[in-house]
């Protein structure tokens, strides 16, 4: 798929939590997708999809229930202890919540300096240098904010720091887990721009996930649809958004509000009902049970990935053409 | 004459903190007719929640609102009376509905008995006629089974079917004013569709006044008469729909706006940020509230704040506004 030789191969990707009584939450299925280097992945999907859970399996937190992820050629589901500990400086992560991300009783010299203390790069006065310019990189004046702690901080500054911490290293890999839905639309704006720029500036590959369609557009190379532990439809940012084939990727647009008051209303087509439980997934495509196109195929079978158009790939028996979605 | 259902003026609400006084809402105005939905929308410490709360006359000890603030509903001048006539009017006459349904709803009572408590306490209804009614209103808010969910527990309930029990409560008594504050933001965007309909059907069939509080500029879009940014605790554009989005005057409306990723843009297109941040309320700056982060602000802007005025139903509180030549 995509490429023959991705930057970070997540393949057959598997993630259950065990319950009492012998019971799983399914929370990813099977979940493939091939990032190439210095490209942005967008992974949406509301609560409960997976998306989560599938970005912390990428970073070994906790590792998957089955399935390999691979950066660059080293698979990362076979590392152990200190191997593993010493690939991770390759790939870091960004959390939704800025502040309780952040150890409040650590300063931020502290907080950013962590992982090179941790990996034992330079003396102390290499470190705070480093610490001092990845500051400033994010926007932040390194002279004011390295002795203060973080409650002195906005979020959005807080969620700069987090992003000093996560690149310090100068991983290859950034992982956002909704790292600016906390944020308000102005700041919100600040720090996409941010990592839109950090990411050119240091060629990041990024894994960006979201709940919110607009967000994910704004950053990402292609866009991954998730429901409910399944991958729905990959494709690129532009074609997800123009041309959806899956009928739950055309939903999930259908529903967002678009800031305009002509805006013509959207009629969101999806079967009344509720959310499935990830413990006990219908079985087939587990969209079935509130997509108005399901037959009893989609009861017996889960659809295949199939490329229904360049770089499309779509898991659907019964797939829209492709049609503009605002037509 | 369209029937006035609220009518605030010049709101103020203030909180003691550590640090000095913090004027959270600093002197709002504005009308309310039946059948109508006012949007109000801001940034996190804009004010809107508080705004709602000093309404519903729901404000905790330590917050301060002057005298000659006032919140007439129905012609009744809420700022006048005691806790026990406010009680009365929360139900028939007002209602609000919170963004968290989890923490508003009472985890230890059935669903049922949450709607049944309002009927027998404002209408008197004997407990077996509440009971059907309740179900009645489980099922005009759309819940499945509502005969079967009246005996559930909050907790058996997802978010979206949570938030249509907190709905059914706020409007079991007809209430001549609904307050959703913030009802679709700890919900999944496709139910967040389903509940803003919900409300808006509510609204056209039994009558209301709705004030809608998000901090979303698409949820406004569709779905209000009238929007209010808030900036800073004060009102600082107030417009019908159409013109808030066509015809902005406010800088700061226009630079939310712009701020705003939307789904039609292209890939990567650099958002416009809004540098800074908002003022601290406890020590807010001379002038106009947005001028220190305004790109057409000037030295006038910090001489003094702007008041919200402007032609007809379209008022903006400030002094350097934009589109100028086009009024002019």
């Amino acid at each position: 798929m995509n490429d023959l030789t991705p930057f970070l191969a997540i393949d057959n990707l598997t993630v259950e939590y065990p319950l009492a009584g012998g019971r799983k939450v399914h929370a990813v299925t099977d979940f493939t997708a091939h990032v190439r280097r210095g490209e942005t992945l967008g992974l949406v999907g509301e609560s409960g999809c997976g998306k989560s859970s599938a970005a912390r399996a990428v970073m070994q937190l906790p590792r998957p229930t089955g399935g390999q992820v691979t950066l660059d050629g080293q698979a990362l589901t076979g590392l152990r202890g200190q191997a593993l500990q010493k690939a991770r400086r390759r790939f870091q992560m960004i959390f939704q919540d800025p502040i309780a991300s952040l150890n409040p009783r650590m300063t931020v010299r502290e907080i950013v300096s962590a992982p090179l203390d941790i990996a034992g790069i330079g003396t102390r006065a290499e470190r705070d240098e480093r610490v001092a310019a990845m500051l400033e990189k994010v926007g932040l004046n390194a002279d004011q904010a390295m002795e203060r702690r973080p409650h002195e901080f906005s979020g959005g500054q807080c969620q700069r720091i987090s992003i000093a911490r996560a690149l310090v290293l100068e991983p290859d890999l950034l992982v956002c887990d909704e790292a600016v839905s906390a944020l308000d639309v102005s700041v919100q704006a600040q720090v996409l721009n941010l990592l839109e720029t950090l990411k050119r500036d240091l060629g990041l590959t990024m894994l960006f996930i979201s709940h919110d369609l607009a967000v994910v557009k704004h950053v990402s190379d292609r866009v991954a649809v998730m429901y409910l532990g399944r991958l729905c439809e990959l494709a690129d940012a532009e074609t997800i958004y123009t041309a959806p084939r899956h009928p739950y990727t055309r939903t999930l647009l259908s529903a967002v509000p678009e800031p305009d008051p002509d805006a013509p209303p959207r009629a969101v087509s999806m079967v009344p009902g509720e959310l499935p439980s990830p413990v006990n997934p219908p079985s087939g495509c587990p969209f079935r049970t509130r997509c108005p196109r399901a037959s009893d195929t989609c009861a017996a079978t889960m659809p295949p990935l199939e490329e229904m158009a360049p770089g499309q790939f779509v898991a659907c028996h019964h797939p829209h053409d492709g049609a503009g979605i605002s037509a | 004459m369209a029937e006035i259902v609220l009518d605030v003026r010049n709101q103020k609400t203030s909180f003691v903190t550590g640090r000095g006084m913090l004027a959270a809402v600093d002197g709002v105005s504005f009308t309310l007719e039946r059948g109508k939905t006012l949007g109000v929308v801001g940034e996190s410490g804009s004010g809107k929640s508080v705004l709602s709360r000093s309404i519903m006359r729901l404000l905790p000890g330590n917050a301060l609102v002057p005298a000659d603030s006032r919140v007439v509903l129905n012609g009744k001048d809420l700022t006048r009376l005691d806790e026990g006539a406010l009680r009365r009017l929360r139900g028939p006459e007002m209602a609000i509905v919170f963004q968290d349904p989890m923490t508003s709803l009472n985890p230890v009572l059935t669903i049922g008995k949450q709607i049944m408590e309002v009927l027998t306490f404002h209408l008197g209804m004997p407990k077996r006629a509440a009971r059907v009614r309740a179900v009645e209103l489980l099922k005009a808010v759309g819940l499945p089974q509502p005969d079967v969910r009246v005996d559930q527990y909050p907790h058996q309930l997802s978010g979206g079917m949570r938030q249509r029990v907190a709905i059914a409560i706020a409007i079991a008594c007809d209430p001549d004013l609904l307050i959703a504050d913030e009802p679709t933001t700890a919900l999944d965007v496709t139910v967040q569709a389903e509940i803003l309909d919900l409300l808006q059907r509510m609204v056209r069939e039994r009558n209301m006044a709705m004030i809608l509080i998000t901090h979303d500029m698409g949820v406004v879009a569709g779905r209000c008469d009238e929007v209010a940014v808030m900036y800073a605790g004060r009102i600082v554009e107030q417009a019908p729909v159409r013109d808030l989005f066509r015809n902005t005057r406010m800088p700061y409306t226009a630079a939310l706006l712009s701020s705003i990723p939307r789904v039609t843009d292209p890939p990567h297109r650099r958002l416009d940020a809004i540098e800074g941040r908002p003022p601290d309320l406890i020590n807010p700056p001379p002038g106009c509230p947005f001028a220190p982060r305004c790109k057409l602000a000037d030295a006038a802007c910090d001489a003094g704040v702007p008041p919200l005025e402007g032609p007809g139903r379209h008022r903006y509180a400030c002094i350097r506004p934009l589109g100028q030549e086009a009024a002019a």
